[in-house]
């Protein structure tokens, strides 16, 4: 008897020691910033999310990394899009978060509001990572609650893309650059009615289906109206009406067929983009960050695609936002400084500009555009310019706060449940708003 | 019942040429008495060495921390804090959580038992001897190789999507317009029960070596006797496969109120349309790792494992009067 | 006569089955020599216009790694989880069903509880520990556990089949002298032939395709395994290699196949050689 509850005291006092290792991500790796670069190899390890395609590029400017830098190994661990935030979580639980790691706008609160990025200030302010070429908007869309947890490889503007090639053969008149919102319905209810006339309205339609998009689509609609989708102390920063009219322009639009039924929408959500209604010439116009451009062209040879922005309100305010890829360090990371040097060698380095090109937007550093701009092809070009021309206009959208994608995913739940006709718009709204509200009050 | 008389099993089993002829390796060993009463103990615990090394060692403190994170606001980032049984508080009142509840248990409800009955009956088919034996049996394992593959997610959109094989089916049949069952939340389920009992592959393997099990000579004897064929499938191979059926079917009820992959790749991780396949598992896995509830998903995970405990229970006790063992 | 009817029906009957089983094979198989950008618009799986480019890319790897080091990679894996699950396995199942010792049936309930709690909450205690002990980035924590017996399920289904082996073969066993660790060996383990064939297949497959702790415990490129090497084909984000991937994918399945035609017929032949074919 006494020996089998000496046995539980051991395994219950090894259970705590693991227990309480499940909080050490919080508290190691207060390294200094401006301590002195040690002579000694160091190796640092970076992870990102990437395709066979993309892990090339990553890849050549780690090797133009490590030549500059001989002390510096770095070590790669690229993830696909689907695995990387279940592994990057587990590891930063288990201590063992890479160095440096590749960020996200919808992912970063997450992380940066629960403590476990670095601040890169003292980097910037000690000079290892320059900012000097970097726009102000561009910096700023790195910053959660004013703290700089990390800093653009790329960034992008979402704008529409439509299929020029389509519009020709169907006659219908091309969106323009800076269309609203009206136009947008105008040209969406053209192309269904001229499929109709083809012959082709049972599974062809003007546009997709956007209303399940909290981010970036309906947050464009909101600020344009001059809200945001949250406010600067992370609750909803919207009021129940906006949802409704958003919900009632995409019902209007679903119900006369000029975008697709609940169900053929849901069918070609979150598919890579070879895959989609649009690559496959049965929607004219979808919706997509600037930087996919090059992809979708890719994907339909065939077809000339072309990209405007995001439709506008009417005497409305601009909807611009910077989105993007960024980097950051943990701070349980052993080598800050070692890794606040690459990233700083990522978005200055001439020769890593040269080979990153456009993999994950433009470049933050105007200074990179230019340098790169004389070897992009024609469609890479255009997309930049589209970038650099809608970054003008963009301003600091507020982070949103910790539980992002369970509020995303209540958002495409509330729209997808108004598009089944499983609620009405005012229910379907009025659904989103008392989860959020449940889950922000916790 | 008929005319003919069945020995009783036990006593037929003895005839198996096979355990004679161990029985005779064994001899020609001529080993010395060794046993001792109470030695058998020890040698238990020496076979089990190896599993109680990785119980204490690599399950018992996983579980056991989980058990304690479930008390504990745990975000996978910061220290857990105890806030008691809120967890378990919580669950009961959020609507997601019960909604993967009703669609865990439709799916157990559905898949377990034809499954089952699927498997046993592909296997009591391969199991008489038709030519080309082998070249079935390859082919009816073929979709359970596959596992949770890319292949197997994108084959089954496209065969129950809209514009799919079956969409057209409908179309082309019975008139019914741009049917699309895999994303109506009205039929996404039952696309992925038709997936799960597709992959039949592995039960019909445990079946097929339960009924290779069986000792020919049995059925030889029983022929002897004159024993009709029904008659020996229900005397005979029946109650000897019953340790299998048995096992399929506790294996099953577990593995399916953990079902995770068939939503995992088809809906890609959400559980949509409109979480009408939102497996318990699944809303498990997204309010850990999307939403860093890790103690709330620590929490869910135990009202599951105490869910499926008590059923296999319930299972273990009623087994006494059903399974045969030839012990 | 009606019996070659039922014969000829039994094999209609498997025929059309067979087709329904084997659809995404072909499907696959098809889309593997399909050039790339055709793959999803061919509605059919027969290739427009074949080509081996796929598989030429797919075979070149990843980051400079080829495909081979993966499927050498995976061999290993399997190869270690089978010898660790087939020992460590029957070796709880003997003690389980054949031996008494305290506790045996608290112990039996602990090691089917063991299988009831959803693994994914057991990952990060799990993560931790194997990264106290320095093992993340090597195969050590998908290699071990098998050594120690951590999957329940082949125990249980071991545990089934040695119920049914008599027990008067132990007593006479017993009688002539043989110890446990004797009969474990030369009675027991002879005895579950189809068990093991069963764990083996078992082992080599659901190894092969278990991604998801190869994912957590594995992050260097040169430690891939196909089933890991497979997932980095797709991202949605970015420039998919579905070419590529359905090559790669449907070479993954070979060694499937092989193991699978091999061992059934050990499955079948293993414990009534000789009495089965007449």
């Amino acid at each position: 008897m006494k020996r089998k509850w000496g046995s539980a005291f051991v395994v219950s006092m090894a259970a705590a020691c693991l227990v309480s290792a499940c909080g050490q991500g919080n508290n190691s790796g207060t390294d200094n910033a401006a301590g002195g670069a040690s002579k000694e190899k160091v190796t640092i390890r970076f992870t990102w999310w990437g395709d066979p395609v993309r892990n090339k590029v990553y890849n050549g400017v780690i090797s133009q990394f490590e030549k500059k830098y001989p002390n510096i190994d770095v070590k790669a661990e690229p993830t696909s899009w689907a695995d990387y935030w279940t592994k990057l979580s587990t590891q930063i639980a288990g201590g063992n978060a890479p160095d440096v790691i590749g960020m996200h706008q919808f992912y970063v609160s997450d992380y940066a509001e629960r403590g476990a990025l670095l601040n890169l200030e003292p980097y910037v302010k000690s000079g290892v990572i320059n900012l000097k070429d970097f726009p102000q908007a561009v910096t700023d869309s790195g910053k959660v609650n004013g703290s700089l947890d990390m800093i653009a490889q790329g960034v992008t503007m979402s704008g529409q893309i439509y299929n020029e090639t389509l519009f020709k053969q169907l006659g219908v008149q091309p969106p323009t650059m800076n269309w609203t919102w009206d136009d947008f319905i105008n040209e969406a209810t053209a192309v269904k009615k001229a499929f109709i006339a083809k012959g082709e309205g049972k599974d062809h339609w003007g546009a997709d289906d956007e209303s399940g998009a909290m981010e970036p689509v309906f947050e464009y609609f909101l600020r344009e109206r001059g809200k945001d989708l949250f406010t600067t102390d992370g609750k909803l920063g919207f009021t129940k009406q906006d949802l409704e009219d958003w919900f009632a322009m995409w019902a209007k639009l679903r119900k006369d067929g000029v975008v697709p039924d609940a169900a053929t929408e849901a069918q070609y959500t979150g598919v890579a983009p070879e895959q989609t209604l649009f690559a496959k010439g049965k929607v004219g116009i979808t919706a997509i960050p600037a930087n996919q451009l090059y992809l979708y062209q890719t994907a339909m040879p065939d077809a000339k695609v072309r990209l405007v922005g995001e439709p506008r309100m009417k005497n409305g305010r601009n909807g611009e936002f910077v989105e993007g890829a960024y980097l950051a360090i943990p701070k349980s990371s052993q080598h800050p400084k070692e890794a606040a040097e690459f990233i700083n060698f990522f978005i200055n380095d001439v020769g890593a500009g040269k080979i990153f090109k456009l993999e994950q937007g433009s470049p933050g550093s105007t200074k990179i555009d230019s340098v790169i701009k004389p070897l992009l092809s024609p469609p890479q070009q255009s997309e930049m310019d589209f970038i650099s021309n809608r970054l003008k206009l963009a301003s600091t959208a507020p982070k949103p706060p910790k539980g992002y994608n369970q509020i995303a995913a209540d958002f495409t739940n509330a729209a997808q449940a108004v598009a089944y006709g499983k609620v009405s718009i005012s229910q379907g709204a009025q659904q989103f708003f008392e989860q959020v509200n449940s889950l922000l009050g916790q | 019942m008929g005319g003919t008389t069945l020995k009783p099993l036990h006593e037929v089993q003895k005839r198996t040429d096979l355990a004679a002829r161990r029985y005779v390796i064994l001899r020609t060993m001529s080993l010395k008495a060794r046993t001792r009463n109470g030695q058998s103990s020890m040698a238990g615990y020496l076979f089990l060495t190896p599993w109680l090394v990785g119980l204490l060692g690599l399950t018992a403190l996983p579980m056991i921390a989980s058990l304690y994170l479930s008390f504990t606001n745990y975000d996978m980032i910061n220290r857990p804090r105890w806030i008691g049984i809120g967890n378990y508080v919580k669950m009961f009142q959020d609507p997601q959580y019960l909604m993967s509840v009703k669609v865990t248990l439709t799916y157990v409800l559905l898949n377990v038992p034809i499954h089952l009955v699927v498997a046993l009956l592909i296997a009591l088919l391969l199991h008489k001897g038709i030519r080309g034996l082998h070249i079935y049996r390859a082919v009816y394992y073929v979709p359970s190789l596959f596992g949770g593959s890319v292949a197997i997610s994108l084959l089954w959109k496209q065969i129950f999507g809209g514009g799919g094989l079956v969409s057209n089916l409908l179309e082309h049949l019975f008139g019914l317009q741009n049917v699309n069952l895999i994303d109506s939340p009205q039929t996404a389920l039952y696309t992925l029960i038709i997936l799960a009992i597709w992959q039949f592959g592995s039960p019909m393997i445990i079946f097929l070596a339960g009924l290779q099990q069986i000792p020919v000579e049995l059925h030889e004897a029983a022929t002897i006797d004159g024993a009709s064929t029904s008659k020996r499938f229900f005397r005979i191979t029946l109650p000897l496969l019953t340790p299998f059926i048995f096992f399929n079917l506790v294996m099953q009820i577990i593995s399916s109120f953990q079902a995770f992959t068939p939503a995992y790749i088809v809906s890609d991780g959400s559980g949509g349309p409109l979480n009408s396949t939102l497996f318990y598992t699944l809303y498990l896995y997204q309010t850990g790792f999307s939403n860093f509830q890790m103690g709330y998903a620590s929490a869910m995970a135990w009202v599951l494992l105490i869910a499926i405990a008590i059923i296999s229970a319930f299972l273990f006790a009623t087994s006494k009067k059903w399974v045969f063992y030839s012990e | 006569m009606s019996l070659t009817r039922v014969h000829w029906f039994r094999h209609v009957f498997n025929i059309l089955l067979g087709i329904l089983m084997i659809y995404p094979l072909l499907w696959m198989l098809g889309s593997s020599f399909n050039q790339e950008n055709q793959i999803f618009r061919d509605n059919f799986f027969i290739p427009s216009m074949p080509t081996l480019a796929n598989y030429v890319e797919g075979w070149a790897g990843l980051s400079g790694i080829g495909f081979d080091r993966f499927f050498l990679n995976s061999f290993f894996i399997v190869a270690m989880s089978i010898i660790g699950n087939l020992i460590s396995c029957s070796m709880a199942a003997y003690a389980f069903a054949r031996l008494n010792f305290r506790l045996r049936r608290f112990l039996f309930a602990v090691m089917l509880v063991t299988l009831m709690l959803p693994f994914h909450v057991t990952v990060i205690p799990q993560y931790i520990l194997f990264h106290k002990l320095g093992w993340i980035n090597t195969y050590w924590p998908l290699i071990v556990p098998k050594f120690l017996g951590v999957e329940g399920f082949f125990i249980f289904l071991m545990i089934q089949f040695m119920r049914g082996i008599p027990k008067e073969l132990d007593e006479a066993a017993r009688v002539d002298g043989c110890g446990p660790v004797r009969m474990y060996f030369f009675v027991i383990l002879p005895m579950t032939v189809p068990a093991l064939v069963t764990t083996t297949i078992f082992t080599f497959i659901w190894t092969w395709n278990d991604y998801f702790s190869q994912l957590l415990y594995i992050s260097s490129t040169n430690l891939y395994t196909v089933a890991l090497a497979l997932r980095q084909f797709v991202d949605v984000t970015g420039q998919s290699s579905w070419g590529p991937l359905f090559a790669m994918a449907t070479l993954s399945l070979v060694p499937l196949f092989i193991i699978f035609i091999f061992f059934q017929k050990y499955l079948i032949e293993g414990i009534t050689a000789g009495s089965v074919k007449g």
